[in-house]
């Protein structure tokens, strides 16, 4: 903090982040980015077709997190993949269907829902029931998936979105239907959980690259390339730091 | 008409969002206050969503009802819970000894039955995982398991022995160490990741407000 109690680094942090995304943004036009395979996305892309055809349901679960909370993020990411499940499944007889355990949120993928049709010109087949509220506690929504995954004949399960220890009954629940289950949170203990429930778990922020992977747009691919600067970046100062302080201590 | 509409959304939450930003790095009291009261709005908002969101359920299950759809006596029992459940809210308060009867011997253990569920569904999910995928990183993944487990429960491996101090060491450094470790170096990944979520809806490039 300085004079006018103005946190510099904060606001040049911020602002070397979106020039950073910028700059990326105009790179990709030249020179397009390279993803490392992630097997959960490479197979998304099946699963979906097979589901359409087989007039089965794709279903995409935004967690049990609130738009108000500090764990927004991931299903904000699962909204911005939810655009593109939806455009790809417009045609299907049984269309995709959202699931949240917030108010907010159910209402926030029904609006995206609709913008996907609309920019497809399937607006008229959207239904406002594709999005749904399930429980407003976490183990109310996890209790309401199962009746969901049987009537619904859903074959693709996503979980996208913040989810604590309910997320590991939210995937298990899709293993015992023999769907396709793809899932990724924030909270690292769940991750290990979905490790081991779940056939393709998103681990670390694979959960944010979604938008990347399936083309949702280039801010989304120049977000990638801008975590790894930054990534490598931290790292770099992390290590300097680890050896001046131990240059330091040794003198 | 129609894009210039959407083009008011959009510069309605930049707007908002950057206020709310600085909000963290500005201390001043002008900024501190619309920041307050924009955050307040967002909460009010989000309780009347909540209303909606309800009101979405009930009509997703009354809709199953009156089709009979498949599963539908499911649907019925949640509308009829629901129903009772709210007129008796609204009536006598949360506090009306029924309501909370409700709560006490349904809820908590409805959800404390989920919670055991969940310790055998990890289980299950452990022997299926290496059965699964037989890799290294599966294989690591059960041995840790196994010596986290047997290091927190002294019961298998006999309290205070020498075997007991033993996989507890283990434990403690494979958890402080190496699971400490990983997790914080996944933290700055997820953290980058939120952060560049957030600045894209700040952008205006993600909307999931609709177009």
């Amino acid at each position: 903090m300085i004079g006018l109690n103005v946190d510099l680094v904060g606001i040049a942090a911020v602002v070397g982040l979106v020039v950073l995304l910028l700059v990326f943004v105009f790179l990709g036009r030249r020179w397009p980015a390279v993803f490392r395979p992630i097997k959960g996305f490479e197979a998304l892309g099946v699963a979906i077709e097979r589901a359409v055809e087989a007039g089965e349901r794709v279903h995409l679960s935004l967690g049990t997190g609130s738009v108000t909370g500090a764990e927004v993020a991931p299903a904000l990411a699962g909204l911005a993949v939810l655009s593109r499940v939806a455009a790809a499944t417009t045609m299907s007889d049984r269309p995709v269907v959202v699931t949240a355990g917030d108010g907010a949120m159910a209402i926030l993928a029904q609006d995206t829902l609709r913008s996907a049709y609309e920019r497809v010109g399937a607006g008229e087949r959207y239904q406002a029931t594709s999005g749904r509220m399930l429980g407003p506690t976490p183990f109310s929504y996890a209790a309401g998936l199962p009746t969901i995954l049987a009537t619904e004949d859903v074959s693709v399960h996503m979980l996208m979105g913040s989810f604590g220890v309910e997320g590991a009954l939210a995937a298990d629940f899709g293993e015992r239907q023999g769907a396709f289950v793809l899932a990724g949170t924030d909270d690292i203990q769940t991750q290990a959980l979905l490790y081991a429930t779940a056939e393709h778990p998103l681990i670390g922020e694979e959960v944010f690259a979604g938008g990347a992977y399936l083309n949702v747009g280039p801010l989304h691919r120049a977000s990638l390339r801008t975590q790894d600067v930054v990534r490598m970046l931290i790292i770099g100062l992390i290590l300097v730091g680890t050896v001046v302080r131990t240059v330091m201590d040794l003198l | 008409m129609r894009l210039r509409l959407s083009l008011v959304w959009v510069a309605v939450v930049i707007g908002v969002g950057l206020i709310v930003l600085l909000g963290f790095f500005v201390d001043q009291p002008v900024i501190l206050d619309i920041r307050r009261i924009l955050i307040s709005w967002a909460v009010l908002l989000s309780a009347a969503a909540l209303v909606l969101g309800l009101y979405n359920l009930l009509s997703v299950h009354w809709h199953k009802v009156s089709l009979q759809e498949r599963g539908w006596p499911y649907s019925a029992l949640l509308v009829l819970c629901f129903l009772v459940t709210l007129t008796l809210g609204l009536l006598f308060g949360p506090d009306y000894p029924v309501i909370l009867m409700l709560f006490r011997y349904i809820q908590v253990p409805v959800e404390a039955s989920l919670m055991a569920l969940l310790a055998i569904s990890l289980t299950v999910a452990g022997f299926r995982l290496v059965a699964r995928h037989r890799d290294l990183l599966s294989l690591i993944f059960a041995i840790v398991a196994f010596v986290v487990l047997l290091g927190t429960g002294p019961w298998l491996v006999g309290g205070g022995g020498g075997a007991y101090e033993l996989v507890r060491d283990l434990r403690n450094w494979v958890a402080q160490v190496w699971a400490a470790g990983g997790a914080r170096g996944m933290l700055l990944g997820v953290a980058l990741g939120a952060t560049l979520t957030g600045l894209r809806v700040l952008l205006g490039s993600d909307r999931p407000y609709g177009d």
